[in-house]
């Protein structure tokens, strides 16, 4: 599903963002990325959006090899992804439901699928009653839920999620990571980048630990670790 | 995709409706650039139309020498027709001169024309029109009667018709240079008012880049924008030239002098639009297009 082997990425001045960087994740699978900021863990999810190319390395999502994929695909290997960001990034001036739809728009969805797939993502993430709602009428918890119905409309077999609770309480953080642990209950696998320890350790999933560009623990049903 | 190419129709549309203060500046400016456009090309249409029947209207007059015989008359008229360039020729005899003369004018005023009573003041002015195929042929069907012998004097009047193909280079030159630089500035504009909205859209376009829009996706609302802008921009002077066609033509006409009598074959609003109107919507249509993509081209890497 995930493959990465030996993968590097250097920015053109300083130290290596990712280090010789190897990773297999399974179909179905939950992980936790953690590590401290400057760690690699955005790279690697850049690295994995195909926002960045590997300097070194092979990346390979989805039977996609990203090294030498054209820029015509791209697209279309990310309709496989879905992403949950740290800042909401919904479109302010669009309701809840419109929000949600734009993600089947923007692939081609036909109207009448539209209108069948995004009250579904909307009752998955518990907001149905609010489709009509503006994002500033949201709480932070409500809005980020909004993003992920739009990350999982599309039904995607990946979800990237980069620090899905940075800007959440606790209480709202887990019930956010309740949802993914749901997401991926149904098939989805689900990588989650977080530094929440106390979440990380509540859920007892696989856990891959970052450090300097370089993966220095990856542990089953792990923790978070500082070492 | 057709799916998403409706979407995209009507987000190209919320975008003009969005920033509207720049798309009204770059409609406006369209509309006055196709105005202007649509203008000067109603005026060469009528120019060329009146060149047209100068052409055909004005001949060549061929005088004679004094008490020179009606059979030479008759050798020179077969002369003249032997040139490849004369399609028709015909003799008006001194009497018929002054009848016409006086009949031009003193119709108001028959008394002048009885004080010269048998004394015919044109007696010597028999002579031939000639009529050529085409006006630039003119010079050489003079110089060629001029040789023929018995002949005092050749008058030929196409100095009408090179003032007004004069006339007609000089609005060409007008209302290219014009036209040009109208076309410019909307293209400059229409590209300004696209560029708004790439930037008032960044955000979006970066999120449905990540969700998988391809690259023709994300591109089209603004190319919709632009051709939108530049087909409703030349609709609107072309709909208003239209109706007003008839008292704008007639008074620049009349402002520049035209001839009264060449007023009667100029070409119909009918007739002007179905040329300027495919040209007109090509025209912005295209402006529309070029200004966007070169906005696209710049400010939208996808």
């Amino acid at each position: 599903m995930i493959d990465l082997d030996r993968v590097s990425k250097s920015y053109e001045r300083g130290q290596p963002a990712v280090r010789d960087v190897s990773l297999h994740v399974n179909k179905g699978e939950f992980v936790f990325v953690v590590g401290a900021s400057g760690s690699g863990k955005s790279t690697l999810i850049k690295l994995l959006l195909r926002e960045l190319e590997p300097t070194k390395g092979i990346v390979t999502v989805n039977g996609y090899v990203l090294n030498t994929m054209k820029r015509k695909t791209v697209p279309y290997y990310r309709r496989g992804i879905g992403v949950v960001f740290q800042d909401f990034q919904l479109l302010p001036d669009r309701t809840v439901y419109e929000n949600v739809a734009f993600a089947q728009h923007v692939v081609g969805t036909s109207g009448r699928l539209i209108k069948k797939n995004v009250p579904e993502a909307l009752r998955l993430v518990g907001l149905a009653g609010k489709y009509r709602s503006l994002p500033r009428q949201l709480s932070g918890g409500e809005q980020q839920r909004v993003v992920i119905a739009r990350a999982i409309v599309n039904r995607p077999s990946i979800l990237l999620a980069d620090e899905p609770t940075g800007n959440l309480d606790p209480k709202n953080s887990y019930e956010i990571m309740k949802l993914f642990e749901e997401i991926n209950n149904r098939g989805t696998t689900v990588l989650v980048v977080t530094h929440n320890r106390e979440l990380v350790n509540q859920f007892q999933k696989r856990v891959i630990t970052m450090r300097s560009g370089v993966i220095v623990h990856d542990e089953e049903e792990g923790g978070y670790t500082d070492d | 995709m057709i799916n998403g190419f409706f979407y995209n129709i009507r987000q190209g549309l919320k975008n003009i409706w969005r920033n509207r203060m720049f798309s009204i500046a770059s409609i406006s400016t369209m509309a006055a650039c196709i105005f202007i456009f649509g203008v000067f090309f109603s005026l060469l249409m009528n120019v060329n139309s009146m060149v047209r029947t100068l052409e055909e209207e004005v001949g060549i007059t061929v005088l004679f020498d004094e008490g020179i015989s009606e059979e030479r008359i008759q050798k020179i008229g077969e002369t003249i027709k032997d040139n490849e360039h004369v399609i028709d020729i015909k003799y008006t005899s001194a009497e018929e001169a002054w009848e016409k003369f006086k009949k031009e004018y003193f119709a108001d005023h028959p008394e002048y024309a009885d004080s010269f009573s048998e004394d015919n003041p044109l007696a010597n002015s028999a002579s031939f029109t000639v009529h050529v195929d085409q006006v630039e042929n003119q010079a050489t069907v003079v110089t060629y009667i001029e040789r023929i012998k018995g002949v005092r004097q050749v008058n030929h009047s196409d100095q009408a018709v090179k003032t007004l193909m004069n006339f007609n280079s000089l609005l060409t030159v007008i209302s290219m240079v014009i036209v040009i630089i109208l076309l410019v500035i909307a293209i400059f504009l229409i590209s300004n008012t696209v560029s708004v909205g790439i930037n008032v859209r960044r955000q979006e376009i970066k999120i449905m880049k990540l969700i998988g829009a391809t690259d023709s996706f994300v591109r089209e609302p603004f190319v919709v924008e632009g051709a939108v802008i530049g087909l409703v921009g030349a609709l609107i002077p072309l709909l208003i030239l239209f109706f007003a066609y008839d008292k704008l033509i007639g008074m620049l006409l009349n402002h520049f002098g035209v001839l009264n009598n060449l007023a009667s074959s100029l070409p119909t609003v009918y007739q002007i639009f179905a040329v300027l109107l495919p040209i007109g919507l090509v025209l912005g249509l295209g402006i529309g297009l070029i200004g966007s993509a070169l906005t696209i081209r710049r400010h939208l890497k996808v």
